[in-house]
């Protein structure tokens, strides 16, 4: 097990990644291709005690550079309403809008089809090499809500994929590159050396244990962190950067799985025989109810004058001044009865049940990115802090057995899993992947894609009566619908060949120039950390928009002795710190 | 890029028949000789000019495998135009014209107008079904119809555009309800009164292309 942490991962080398890496992805990147560096003035320091000093991640990222930067001052572009000095100037679209790119949808004309909303096209992609593992994927589009599909995928590197849903606004694939960036700079190309894992290269923790899964999970925490922040500072300056989404993203690395989830898209893990294993949970106003009322009873000035943290059996109404109503507050999970007063009145910050269950009356999920400047209905009382971008990471280690190679992840947006269970889900998986027999070598190749395209037409339906209706007759969903079947077996191989590459290299890929002059960060150069010996780094990666060979590596002195402790993130206090992140190391499937 | 009418077609038929390849034919004028498995709907789309008017031809092209067989009945919905296409040297193809009639009577709307299509016509050696048959069937299902060579291009573009000369005379007779886009049948900006020539401002400024 611990064999293949050594060589597994790529490339990289170096240093600290508790450091550098943090910050250096979004800010470095948001100046990225068009606008180099105006952003990363602007970019504000990763506020937070654990995250390191560097506040950018340009590709000289050197100790220096970083604690210079340490001292400019950070705006934080957090005023009420769009950035009163931006405000004559005019505002250009930050982003196109388009579909994933692996669709390879390239004209108005193709992405103008996927969006007929009268015939709701299943799209999956034309050329299947695109994605790894014959990976399948399936889109479409919702029955009319908004005019373009709101969901996005992403799949970068070859070990990482990102889906994002729900945005409102255009928070479009770009963006999800940087996320997938980040991780890819994060995860794959962080090493952890030896002397990491003994903890003597982390210098503000010189006693702790730091585990490969901290480090990785912290990525996606801090990933996600700044992804948000990224949406805030573009959002006073650009158009179409407004509104919000919710994220779930699966990082395929050192034979795991990390899954991060933000939202209701939901990943889960299917068996051909077994139960599906739920891989993420969904972060709603009804499960979020604890956390929610907690923040505003701690935090009263959030609430404005109209909301109560208050839960209230049933909502008092005036009649009821002076009578006892049953209520439960903030630190209650029982009931009490209290004297109703006119506090009670307020309207309660959840509300309501299953799909209708809203935070502040406003909305419907509660953790996403984006939404920096929604207001609940017609009051100046902010949503925000009540939505927070920090991801719940689960990790999922696998174990080479029988069930392995049939075992598939499976990704999707609330438009599949509001009208379909998990053990539907898995059901019609199985039933397509059965009439791909390995036999039929024509087709074979294509049934992860079936299978995806098959999920998205359960939960879409068919078009009879006026209404999108499910072949049980039920009710379909009217949302836009995205779908990943994501088989683990190949996955598992692929992590098993990486171990055994012995190769050293000190040398880039090629394409980590592209990479860098793409997205105008990512690349780590050299790097020293004081009072250690630490090697340099030089950071392969992969990967970029149009790129989508697998990400390489070249490692080395990967002799680290961590002995097994995989599921190190709770001891790690930084993590602590980002997050109380909900670290859950899943049991191995087949325990 | 401004057009008078859209027209969306959909082109159906057993698996193998050539349906993905009409359609490059048609609109990238190439013949590719293998092709891989249509799994879902690829789309294509094409300027013409009927009576003097431009038409915007938007192709969705089928999977004709049996075990796609209900996502492809999902799209006759919103279809003008249908390419039913058997090929000439399998006669299996011919023989499941019947269903693939039925299901596209079954889901359609009532006027889209069918072209029954026999493809292949290069491969006269080979050939399983006599043209006398297909036109049969045609006359006999009230369908156009017409022999095709996706490879040598034969009649590919007559295929595609006497199917819309046939749409644009229902327009003119009033069968069709244009302003109901489940017919298949989108007003073009050149329609529009308000803005007879307007800026188009440039490819890819609006993918939505005319969403009303």
């Amino acid at each position: 097990m611990i064999s293949r942490f050594k060589n597994a991962l790529l490339n990289a080398v170096s240093s600290p990644v508790l450091d550098a890496s943090n910050t250096s992805s979004v800010s470095g990147r948001g100046g990225g291709s068009s606008s180099t560096s105006t952003t990363t003035s602007s970019s504000s320091a990763v506020p937070h005690s654990y995250s390191s000093p560097h506040l950018n991640g340009n590709s000289e990222t050197s100790l220096t550079n970083k604690n210079a930067r340490l001292q400019q001052p950070q705006h934080h572009g957090s005023s009420d309403y769009n950035a009163a000095a931006n405000g004559f100037q005019e505002r250009v679209k930050r982003y196109e809008y388009g579909r994933p790119h692996f669709l390879q949808l390239n004209s108005p004309d193709e992405i103008a089809v996927t969006a007929d909303h009268i015939v709701r096209p299943i799209i999956v992609p034309r050329d299947l090499t695109h994605l790894p593992w014959e990976t399948g994927y399936a889109e479409t589009i919702n029955s009319g809500k908004s005019k373009v599909n709101e969901d996005q995928a992403r799949m970068h590197a070859g070990f990482v994929k990102v889906e994002i849903e729900d945005g409102e606004s255009e928070i479009k694939e770009d963006k999800l590159t940087e996320v997938g960036s980040h991780l890819c700079q994060e995860g794959p190309l962080c090493d952890f050396t030896s002397k990491h894992s003994k903890g003597k290269g982390v210098m503000w923790f010189p006693h702790t244990n730091i585990t490969k899964d901290s480090l990785i999970v912290g990525a996606l925490e801090s990933a996600f962190y700044e992804m948000d922040e990224l949406i805030r500072e573009e959002n006073l300056k650009y158009d179409g950067v407004n509104g919000g989404c919710t994220a779930v993203v699966c990082l395929f690395i050192l034979g795991k799985v990390f899954i991060s989830n933000a939202g209701d898209s939901r990943s889960i893990l299917c068996y051909r025989d077994l139960e599906p294993v739920p891989l993420s949970n969904d972060f709603t106003p009804e499960s979020e109810r604890a956390r929610i009322r907690l923040l505003a009873a701690q935090n009263p000035h959030l609430l404005g004058m109209d909301f109560t943290s208050n839960e209230y059996l049933r909502r008092p109404v005036k009649r009821d001044l002076g009578s006892k109503i049953l209520y439960r507050a903030a630190h209650m999970t029982g009931w009490a009865y209290k004297t109703a007063t006119v506090e009670d009145l307020k309207f309660p910050v959840v509300f309501g049940h299953g799909k209708r269950s809203r935070v502040l009356a406003t909305i419907g999920v509660t953790r996403g990115f984006g939404d920096h400047e929604l207001y609940a209905h017609s009051t100046a009382i902010k949503i925000k802090p009540f939505l927070t971008s920090q991801p719940e990471v689960k990790i999922l280690d696998l174990v080479e057995d029988s069930l392995l190679e049939d075992a598939v992840v499976i990704m999707g947006t609330d438009g599949l899993w509001d009208v379909t269970s998990n053990q539907t889900v898995s059901r019609i998986v199985f039933n397509t992947l059965e009439q791909f027999p390995q036999v039929d070598t024509a087709r074979y190749k294509y049934r992860y894609v079936s299978a995806a395209q098959d999920l998205v037409m359960h939960a879409r339906g068919k078009f009879q009566d006026r209404n999108w209706r499910m072949s049980d007759g039920s009710a379909a969903t009217i949302d836009d619908i995205s779908v990943f079947v994501i088989p683990l077996g190949p996955y598992y191989r692929d992590a098993l060949a990486q171990e055994s590459l012995t190769s050293i290299s000190l040398t880039p890929l090629p394409n980590s120039s592209t990479l860098l002059s793409e997205n105008g960060s990512c690349i780590a150069d050299s790097e020293t950390q004081p009072g250690n010996e630490v090697n340099a780094n030089v950071l392969a990666t992969n990967t970029t928009n149009n790129n989508n060979g697998l990400s390489s590596s070249s490692s080395f002195n990967n002799n680290h002795n961590t002995d097994s402790v995989l599921n190190g993130d709770a001891a790690d206090p930084s993590v602590e710190l980002v997050s109380e992140a909900i670290d859950l190391e899943m049991d191995e499937p087949n325990h | 890029m401004s057009y008078a009418y859209l027209f969306k077609y959909i082109i159906i038929g057993d698996t193998g028949v050539g349906k993905s390849c009409l359609l490059l034919q048609f609109t990238d004028k190439r013949f590719q000789p293998v092709h891989d498995l249509t799994i879902g709907v690829e789309f294509g789309a094409r300027m013409i000019t009927i009576d003097g008017k431009q038409i915007k031809l938007q192709i969705w092209d089928t999977a004709g495998q049996e075990a796609f067989r209900s996502i492809t009945r999902s799209y006759y919905r919103g279809a003008a135009g249908a390419l039913l296409v058997y090929d000439i040297t399998r006669r299996d193809t011919f023989n499941h014209l019947t269903t693939w009639l039925e299901d596209a009577r079954q889901h359609s709307n009532s006027n889209m107008v069918i072209m029954l299509i026999g493809n292949k016509s290069d491969l006269e050696s080979r050939r399983e079904v006599k043209k006398e048959e297909g036109e049969v069937f045609a006359r006999e299902h009230g369908l156009i119809f017409m022999e095709t060579s996706a490879k040598t291009a034969a009649n590919v573009e007559e295929a595609f555009i006497n199917t819309a000369k046939e749409i644009y005379e229902k327009i003119q007779e009033g069968v069709f309800d244009i302003n109901n886009e489940a017919n298949g049948i989108k007003i073009g900006p050149q329609h529009s009164p308000t803005s007879p020539s307007s800026p188009s401002g440039g490819p890819g400024s609006s993918p939505g292309s005319g969403c009303c």
